[in-house]
């Protein structure tokens, strides 16, 4: 009789679990732990870096911070390489990134995206002593280096669609992308002068400007924004209670003014997104 | 004489007898003759610190900025903890290290008396591990165990990682060098432990592997400086060793040099510390054959 009767409850109780489990598993998850594990860029300054005290700073981490405060959980923040962030498939190892990703229709695949937060244009940078370079179509013919798995890449290889956004034009013809393991190399080669190894490098206008600024003898920024670049919230895939409560908690932050002022303390201006 | 009652992994006096007069070794004649030179070792030193100061001189080309080195080389040494109280930079390359070095003796030993059994299916398990991971990139390795375990279940965390697969490939190359190291001991030493009537493992383990340590502790320590370095590729899972250190300052500072010439300082010095204690060990394990070199 008690065997039958484990044997009726056993389906119950899994079939129970196991959807509790699949809805809203990173917020049970984050909400039993009492931490909220953030994955970011390990120097992507001013969005997130290590700084000289050896902490994990930025606005990327602020806001994550501020989600965690308003979850009344731990912060905890872990620096993988971009490859293995974008790649998916989380396992339960991070909850949430907060870490100025592009929704492209690639990772999309991979991860879910919850709201944008920011939007960065993304821009053209040449060596000071070139003169030819005044627009996307002049980098015709020319080798532009961009980081390897960005944005820029792809928009150089005319491949880029952005999630939720019109479609990008490409008005330049054949040229040679140089994709590079981190932007660092890439301005290390744009810095030996025009042709050496490269003509150009495309990046993020924020994190251009301040590499330009704390070299002015070497870089300019050239020409328009190519393209704008929305910036979004992604989590691991299959979590619509997690979401909501990130979307939630972002409306708070905007409704309160705290997007503002973290947007305002590290870059200097407001450059948050409508959240809708 | 009795045998027994000498330690088992000393040759005898009398084996060596067939070189020379008893009791005497024959020296060979050194490489490259020394000749009547006084103070070979000072000119050695005096060479060395040339050499030295010429590749100062070459970094100090470079026109590093020496600030941001001092700032951070605490970090990148390991003499800070981290904001979350957990050891960083040496101290956390060290730590992997470690675990490693253990790990892949363990399994490069396990792997070489595989290779050297009778079993088809030890030999066969044993050659199909050192092929793979001797045959893939660990770049590879690490991304395989880190991504792929948790398809399977396992959800390993960055650091038991990056230890397992240090490892399993390092093992790999072990599993040949132990092998080396085993068949090079004569095949009278075992034939001699037979015939005392000692139990196989225990010949194997008193009279080959002793004797074979001697011989395999050069290319041993080589392989573990390459660990030490090569420890660097687990900073693509966030893991905070010297190399991830140096790249993620050197990139929010716009100061890449300077902090790669900081890591390649340090390497340069754990690695020192590492051919010190090979030094070492190849003294202790020499000990019998001493009078000869």
């Amino acid at each position: 009789m008690r065997k039958l009767m484990i044997a009726a409850l056993a389906p119950a109780l899994i079939g129970g679990t196991m959807s509790a489990a699949l809805a809203g598993e990173t917020l049970d998850r984050v909400m039993k732990n009492k931490v909220l594990v953030e994955v970011t860029d390990q120097a992507y300054p001013p969005f997130s870096y290590i700084d000289e005290s050896g902490e994990v700073v930025g606005l990327d981490v602020d806001i994550a911070k501020e989600i965690a405060k308003r979850l009344g959980v731990e912060y905890k923040v872990e620096t993988p390489s971009w490859e293995i962030i974008v790649a998916g498939n989380w396992h339960g190892r991070w909850d949430i990134c907060v870490c100025s990703m592009t929704p492209t229709s690639e990772r999309a695949q991979v991860l879910d995206f919850v709201n944008e937060y920011y939007a960065a244009p993304a821009n053209i940078v040449v060596n000071v002593d070139n003169n030819d370079i005044k627009a996307a179509t002049d980098l015709t013919g020319k080798k532009v280096g961009a980081q390897a798995g960005t944005t820029y890449e792809k928009y150089l290889l005319k491949e880029l669609s952005i999630e939720k956004a019109a479609p990008i034009e490409f008005p330049f013809g054949d040229l040679t992308t140089v994709p590079y393991d981190s932007e660092d190399t890439a301005f290390q080669d744009l810095a030996l002068g025009t042709g050496k190894r490269l003509d150009a490098v495309v990046s993020g206008y924020l994190t251009a400007k301040e590499r330009v600024d704390k070299n002015p003898d070497k870089f300019k920024i050239v020409g328009e924004p190519l393209y704008g670049e929305p910036i979004w919230v992604a989590v691991d895939k299959g979590d619509p209670e997690w979401q909501a409560k990130i979307k939630e908690i972002f409306k708070a932050m905007e409704a309160d003014g705290t997007l503002k002022a973290i947007s305002e303390k590290w870059v200097g201006a407001d450059i948050t997104s409508k959240q809708m | 004489m009795n045998a027994r009652s000498k330690k088992l992994s000393e040759p005898l006096d009398d084996e060596t007898a067939i070189d020379g007069k008893i009791g005497e070794r024959i020296v060979p004649p050194p490489v490259f003759p020394r000749g009547a030179t006084i103070g070979f070792e000072l000119r050695v030193i005096a060479v060395w610190v040339t050499l030295l100061v010429l590749f100062v001189l070459f970094f100090l080309s470079f026109g590093l900025k020496f600030e941001i080195i001092f700032n951070r080389f605490p970090n990148l040494a390991g003499l800070k903890l981290t904001k979350d109280g957990f050891i960083q930079g040496a101290a956390l390359t060290l730590f992997v290290c470690f675990f490693s070095i253990i790990a892949s003796i363990i399994l490069g030993l396990l792997s070489a008396l595989g290779r050297l059994s009778t079993s088809s299916l030890l030999y066969g398990i044993s050659t199909f591990y050192t092929s793979f991971f001797r045959g893939t990139p660990l770049l590879v390795q690490i991304f395989l165990i880190y991504l792929g375990l948790p398809q399977l279940g396992p959800v390993p965390d960055a650091i038991p990682a990056g230890i397992i697969a240090l490892s399993l490939n390092y093992g790999a190359y072990l599993s040949e060098i132990f092998r080396s190291g085993i068949i090079s001991v004569p095949i009278g030493q075992r034939e001699a432990g037979a015939s005392l009537g000692l139990p196989p493992w225990v010949v194997m383990w008193t009279i080959v592997l002793p004797q074979a340590t001697r011989i395999v502790i050069p290319p041993t320590g080589s392989q573990f400086i390459a660990m030490l370095k090569d420890s660097s590729l687990i900073s693509v899972m966030g893991v905070w060793e010297i190399m991830f250190l140096a790249q993620s300052f050197g990139r929010s500072s716009y100061r890449y040099i300077e902090m790669l010439t900081t890591a390649a300082a340090i390497y340069w010095l754990l690695a020192s510390g590492f051919e010190i204690i090979q030094a070492r060990l190849e003294v202790k394990f020499g000990k019998c054959y001493k009078k000869a070199h």
